[in-house]
């Protein structure tokens, strides 16, 4: 239904411009600011960059935030990896068994995945400080597994309905067992769905602040909440403040774009529309 | 992709109770985690926990009537309810008209531009939104009034987050921001069925003009892409704690705080636990009402 109407290109164009300036100025200032110096940014030319960009901006912040990436990304990465194994199995029991088990299954697992953490944090906290499980890294990544195994599962099931099961019924006659096919046959096919689902189970994880700030420990401290306590005390840093805002964002932004596709299909299918 | 699905197949009855196991043992373990933690929650809801030891002693609805009756409380709920409506009526209708127009406008490789362009900050945290923004939103230095000064509209420049009365307007402006990429992906994704496309060109050849065929044939037919839609806008903006957290702390006053982020200051700053709790029943109560037309659209489709 594309149109050649010349007031609609008209309108395609002005709505591009709007939307260029809304998302590029942010994003342009942030990295702007990031290479100038505190001085320099008091001039308040925020659309002109520094005539002398100060990368020691980003080696400054960088040192000061290194210890919580390297939190982020062992708790980001191993959420992920155990999420996309436990919610593709779970996610293949649910899309191939019609019981009512199942079904109520399907039901708890669908709410879960969109209940916000506050409704568990008081248990969870108790949990944690009582087993000492807050003081290592494996209490953020189990407390991170409560909620996202349910929604890798619910994401895994939605691509795994739409592979065919002639081909699992193809390798039952030869007599693989449930557990074989899983692993030799649905898993092998359905890798794209595994990229998408890591894509946005990590973002999810190295984005979360609520859980980050309540039971993270000096030595389990996440990037998020590195780069909220530069905001609240470094005031007038801006120079810092952006930069490490930068450091963050790079590293969805990164994966992002290069596997774009599978995160909007990631998203898809968690709107259930795979 | 075509979704084909055997009739005949009686599954479950070929697992055996170790494959049982090996495929949901670790999913129902979190499940069973999830829930058994919302339902302690539930209690300390009605129990007298205050402090750091916790206290178990069942009082009933004590804390329940302290809470409707603080005045923090109440503009709690009524911050949500802004933005429960702020955050997802403009959203969705941006981004219907956003997702109509990338479908008729004609200019090659606008599609990818636009999408690339609205959808990155669905990478972002709202940690890193919120301190970008911040710097946009501060009145003296900020770069929205230092920009509206040099191109002389400096009588435009205004207190955003810092003036109680606007605050939480502009703090769901960047909700909106970061939510619209996401929303126009899922709206395009319903245009693209064939049905509709086809219903398109039959109006089209009628005549109609693209204002009406948006209005009364393609809105009536994505309810479906719409319905989903809303519903996770609303319950991404009910969660919304981390944008509030970093850029206003809820303040000035209590102007920009909503639920999610007094229960963690009543938990965990005044150590009134069990009101903490209550705070996190009514938030699960609106998630759960939220979530449910939702769940039950879902469970149709998925056993369908």
């Amino acid at each position: 239904m594309k149109t050649k109407s010349r007031s609609i290109t008209l309108l395609v164009i002005v709505t591009l411009v709007i939307l260029t300036i809304a998302y590029v100025l942010p994003i342009y200032v942030v990295i702007m600011t990031s290479l100038k110096t505190p001085a320099e940014i008091s001039e308040r030319q925020y659309l002109l960059p520094s005539a002398n960009l100060q990368f020691q901006n980003y080696v400054q912040s960088f040192q000061l935030i290194l210890p919580s990436l390297i939190n982020s990304s062992i708790i980001s990465v191993s959420v992920t990896l155990l999420s996309a194994l436990f919610g593709g199995l779970g996610g293949y029991y649910l899309s191939r068994t019609r019981t009512t088990f199942a079904k109520v299954l399907f039901i708890l697992v669908g709410v879960a995945v969109y209940l916000p953490y506050q409704v568990i944090l008081i248990p969870l906290v108790q949990i944690m400080a009582q087993t000492g499980l807050a003081l290592t890294h494996f209490g953020l990544i189990g407390s991170y597994l409560i909620l996202n195994v349910p929604l890798a599962a619910v994401l895994m099931g939605t691509f795994f309905t739409a592979i065919p099961r002639e081909l699992e019924e193809a390798a039952e006659v030869d007599g693989a067992s449930r557990v074989q096919i899983f692993f030799r046959v649905i898993s092998p096919i359905a890798l794209p769905a595994y990229a998408s689902t890591a894509i946005i189970v990590f973002t999810q994880v190295w984005n979360e602040f609520l859980l980050a700030l309540t039971l993270a420990t000096p030595r389990t401290t996440t990037i998020q909440i590195k780069l909220a306590e530069i905001k609240g005390s470094f005031v007038a840093m801006y120079h810092l403040q952006m930069a490490a805002a930068v450091i963050t964002l790079l590293v969805p932004l990164v994966i992002f774009l290069a596997l774009g596709q599978y995160f909007i299909r990631g998203i898809l299918a968690g709107a259930l529309k795979g | 992709m075509q979704i084909r699905r055997t009739k005949h197949v009686k599954p479950g009855s070929k697992l055996s109770f170790g494959e049982f196991m090996i495929f949901l043992f670790p999913l129902l373990v979190f499940v069973v985690l999830l829930y058994g933690m919302l339902g302690w929650t539930i209690y300390v809801s009605f129990s007298n926990w205050v402090g750091v030891q916790p206290n178990y002693e069942f009082v009933g609805f004590k804390w329940y009537r302290q809470m409707f009756q603080l005045a923090r409380f109440q503009a709690d709920v009524s911050n949500n309810f802004k933005w429960l409506i702020l955050g997802v009526v403009p959203t969705v209708i941006l981004a219907l008209f956003i997702a109509y127009l990338l479908e008729i406008g004609s200019i090659r490789g606008v599609e990818t531009y636009t999408r690339t362009l609205i959808l990155y900050p669905v990478a972002m945290s709202f940690i890193v939104t919120g301190t970008i923004w911040s710097w946009m939103y501060q009145p003296d230095k900020g770069v929205f009034n230092t920009i509206l000064h040099t191109v002389g509209l400096g009588r435009l420049a205004g207190r955003y987050v810092t003036n109680a009365n606007t605050a939480t307007y502009w703090l769901i402006v960047v909700f909106v921001w970061q939510y619209l990429g996401f929303s126009v992906i899922i709206l395009q994704s319903s245009f693209r069925t064939t049905e509709l496309q086809e219903m398109i060109e039959s109006a089209l050849l009628d005549g109609a003009s693209r204002m009406r065929i948006l209005l009364q044939v393609i809105v009536p037919n994505i309810r479906g892409g719409i319905l989903i839609l809303v519903s996770l806008l609303l319950i991404s903006s009910l969660k919304v704690f981390d944008i509030v957290y970093v850029v206003t702390f809820g303040g000035p006053g209590f102007a920009t705080d909503v639920l999610a982020f007094f229960m963690l200051i009543a938990t965990y700053q005044q150590h009134l636990v069990a009101l903490g709790a209550g705070v996190g029943v009514v938030i699960f109560l609106m998630a759960f009402i939220i979530v449910i037309p939702y769940t039950i659209y879902a469970f149709r489709k998925w056993f369908e």
